[in-house]
């Protein structure tokens, strides 16, 4: 059997499953997959370590003032602090270490749930994640990556992720705690805001997705329920990258089906296709009344809950196959805008099928209604955002719009905010709508152990953060 | 192991199995103690991912270490490690007992608050540094085992990469904090543990310090 290139020890070997039970076989592809992934992170993890570590040693060597003993002092506590941070990894957090107080929120996988802490008593908003759902819309693509970035962020202007834990039925995530709701619940309290009120969230706004565009993200899901309120009432982004990746509703390919059974629901001659668009336009104007606008607030709500979300706030090019850079974060800025100002989205339907239609039309359906009276600037700012993406403004032309006159973008995030929640302690639900969220919670699963597939897809979720 | 004609040399030291790595390269940038970093943390969470994966893949073979295909804790051709039992005596046990324990024993240590603190502000005892020790021998075992007994298991499973990775990172990270001893994993002459050869192997391969 020896072949010139062999070496003479050169074994050849018959493999075979088939003596294995399924079982085994599983175990064996789970055991692979996770020490490739282990190898991956622990290469990461260290070549991250070091780069954390020469960065505070050149601001330290390059920094003439401090005095070496206290420059000794905080390369000490740089080694503690990563210290602790592989402690942490050792550390088994799961459901047991944490109380829930009250469900606060749903999402479309799951549901927000202040909990406390059990050994610190510290609050945090848990979110849970069903897996199967998750899997199911087959939502798992670059999750991880953001996931990590953003946790690494301390951008005052995301929420920050402490922790995240799963077992076989669910990914949790343990966040801070906003207690002030969301941009969501606000609008449905008010109805609308003033500019002044309104310029201070988009003011806000402009920096947090600033904030997350520098992170190298692009949000594309920016709507009133993510817009969270801390508890001086500033504005924090919620933790998209942990979800976005997840969601039905960006998946392009899903309107692009709906498109297609839109378009083959409707024949192809000329003249009935110029017909549809007539009904389209009438759909358009019996829209803006306000029985429908009711409807539309009614299910605000559900919608949101719901799989499938809103597209309400989504830029026309997303939905496009053909790519998109972070300018469609400004669209969504636009249509927030408008509703903060008008009361209602500019494409709000009574189906998500008629507002997706009306977003990829947006020339013809951005009609800002005569009874509802926008300074100049504010229309103007708004038309600069629902636009084509190539005539959109960025950032730096978005800080120098009229309607921005008189904004300080440096000192915003800590000027008094427009409304300051009112609360009585530290597990103050009074801004979320828990009398409308179902209160008996999802209860975990009796831990069944093993590796399942399900899980593996999952690997590399738990997170821990110092 | 009926389709391999009588080798002398054990199927891990043969090419091409012996060669095979799931990571390549030194395991100097992972073994390395991280500059300001307390040494017990990092040998502590070390040992956690070390148990956590050797338990993964021998999960994988459990099914073939069974009372009846190892009597005993083989690790060489001469080679069966003893258990102390509770009176103090050495005795053999099948070796899916004998792992069964070790593994236990050190779940149990690693669960263990006092052995390995989790909580802050919470120090590693005085025990600590022979507390590992212990538990870095009795891992070494296991690996001596698995090689010695399922190796062709492990080939069946096309997991000789993985495990040899694991193993190796094991070893280099063993010799760079002292937690094994040359003659824990060479033996005896009389009774050489089978992956001592391995270790000599790679040696001579360089992948790792010699
Ligand atoms: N960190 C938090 N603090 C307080 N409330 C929160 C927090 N995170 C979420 N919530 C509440 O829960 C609601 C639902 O959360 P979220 O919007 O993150 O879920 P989702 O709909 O699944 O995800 P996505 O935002 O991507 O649609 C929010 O609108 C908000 O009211």
């Amino acid at each position: 059997q020896s072949q010139p290139n062999k070496p003479a020890d050169y074994v050849y070997f018959d493999r075979s499953s088939a003596n294995f039970s399924e079982d085994a076989q599983a175990r064996a592809k789970a055991a692979q997959v996770k020490l490739e992934h282990f190898y991956k992170v622990a290469v990461d993890a260290a070549v991250e370590r070091n780069g954390r570590r020469v960065e505070l040693e050149r601001k330290l060597q390059s920094d003439t003032l401090i005095p070496e003993e206290r420059k000794q002092r905080q390369l000490q506590q740089h080694g503690k602090k990563e210290s602790t941070f592989l402690r942490l990894r050792r550390t088994k957090l799961g459901l047991d270490d944490f109380r829930t107080v009250k469900v606060i929120g749903k999402g479309a996988f799951g549901e927000v749930r202040l909990v406390q802490k059990v050994d610190t008593g510290k609050i945090y908003a848990m979110k849970l994640l069903k897996k199967d759902e998750m899997l199911k819309k087959d939502q798992l693509a670059h999750v991880r990556a953001e996931r990590d970035v953003l946790a690494e962020s301390d951008s005052p202007w995301v929420v920050q992720l402490f922790y995240s834990f799963q077992d076989s039925s669910f990914l949790y995530l343990i966040m801070e705690f906003l207690p002030g709701g969301d941009l969501m619940t606000m609008l449905i309290k008010y109805d609308t805001f003033s500019e002044d009120v309104t310029r201070f969230y988009m003011a806000e706004c402009v920096l947090a997705i600033e904030a997350v565009h520098k992170l190298g993200f692009i949000h594309r899901d920016i709507k009133p329920d993510n817009i969270l309120i801390d508890k001086d009432g500033h504005v924090k982004l919620s933790d998209f990258g942990l979800s976005t990746g997840f969601h039905k509703k960006h998946d392009s390919s899903y309107y692009q089906r709906l498109l297609e059974t839109a378009q083959s629901g409707t024949s192809a001659t000329p003249q009935q296709s110029s017909r549809n668009s007539v009904m389209v336009n009438s759909i358009n104007l019996t829209m803006t009344s306000k029985d429908q606008i009711a409807t539309w607030k009614a299910n605000r709500r559900k919608l949101a809950y719901s799989t499938v979300g809103t597209p309400d706030y989504i830029a026309p090019e997303i939905f496009m196959q053909k790519g998109y850079g972070n300018e469609c974060d400004w669209w969504s800025l636009g249509a927030i805008m408008f509703e903060c100002l008008v009361g209602y989205p500019p494409f709000c339907s009574e189906s998500t099928h008629e507002t997706y239609q009306k977003i990829m039309q947006w020339q013809y359906h951005l009609v800002f209604p005569e009874d509802v009276h926008l300074s100049r600037e504010g229309e103007d700012l708004i038309r600069r955002l629902i636009t084509s993406s190539d005539k959109r403004l960025g950032v730096e032309q978005l800080k120098k719009h009229p309607f921005f006159y008189g904004v300080d973008w440096e000192t915003i995030r800590r000027i008094d905010a427009p409304f300051v929640p009112h609360l009585r302690s530290i597990t103050d639900t009074s801004y979320f709508p828990t009398d409308e969220l179902d209160q008996g919670t999802e209860q975990p699963p009796a831990e069944s152990g093993g590796a399942g597939a399900k899980d593996l897809a999952f690997l590399g979720y738990t997170f821990k953060r110092f | 192991q009926a389709q391999v004609a009588p080798v002398q040399k054990p199927l891990y030291l043969c090419s091409p199995f012996v060669e095979a790595a799931l990571v390549k390269g030194n395991f100097k940038t992972i073994v390395m103690l991280p500059k300001y970093v307390d040494i017990m943390e990092w040998v502590a969470v070390n040992i956690f991912d070390f148990y956590n994966h050797l338990n993964e893949f021998y999960g994988v073979i459990s099914e073939c270490c069974t009372q009846q295909s190892c009597k005993t804790m083989s690790a060489g051709t001469n080679l069966s490690y003893t258990w102390i039992n509770q009176d103090r005596k050495s005795v053999h046990l099948p070796a899916s007992t004998y792992i069964d324990y070790v593994m236990t024993w050190i779940q149990n240590l690693l669960d263990d608050e006092n052995s390995f603190p989790t909580r802050s502000g919470q120090d590693f005892p005085p025990s600590f540094p022979s507390t590992v020790k212990h538990m870095y021998r009795q891992l070494l075992r296991v690996f001596a085992h698995i090689y010695h007994a399922h190796f062709n298991q492990l080939l069946h499973l096309r997991s000789e990469p993985h495990f040899n990775s694991l193993f190796a990172h094991f070893l280099a990270f063993g010799r760079e904090y002292e937690l094994l001893e040359v003659k824990d994993i060479k033996g005896v002459p009389t009774a050489p543990v089978g992956i001592g050869a391995l270790w000599e192997k790679w040696k001579g391969m360089g992948l790792l310090e010699a």
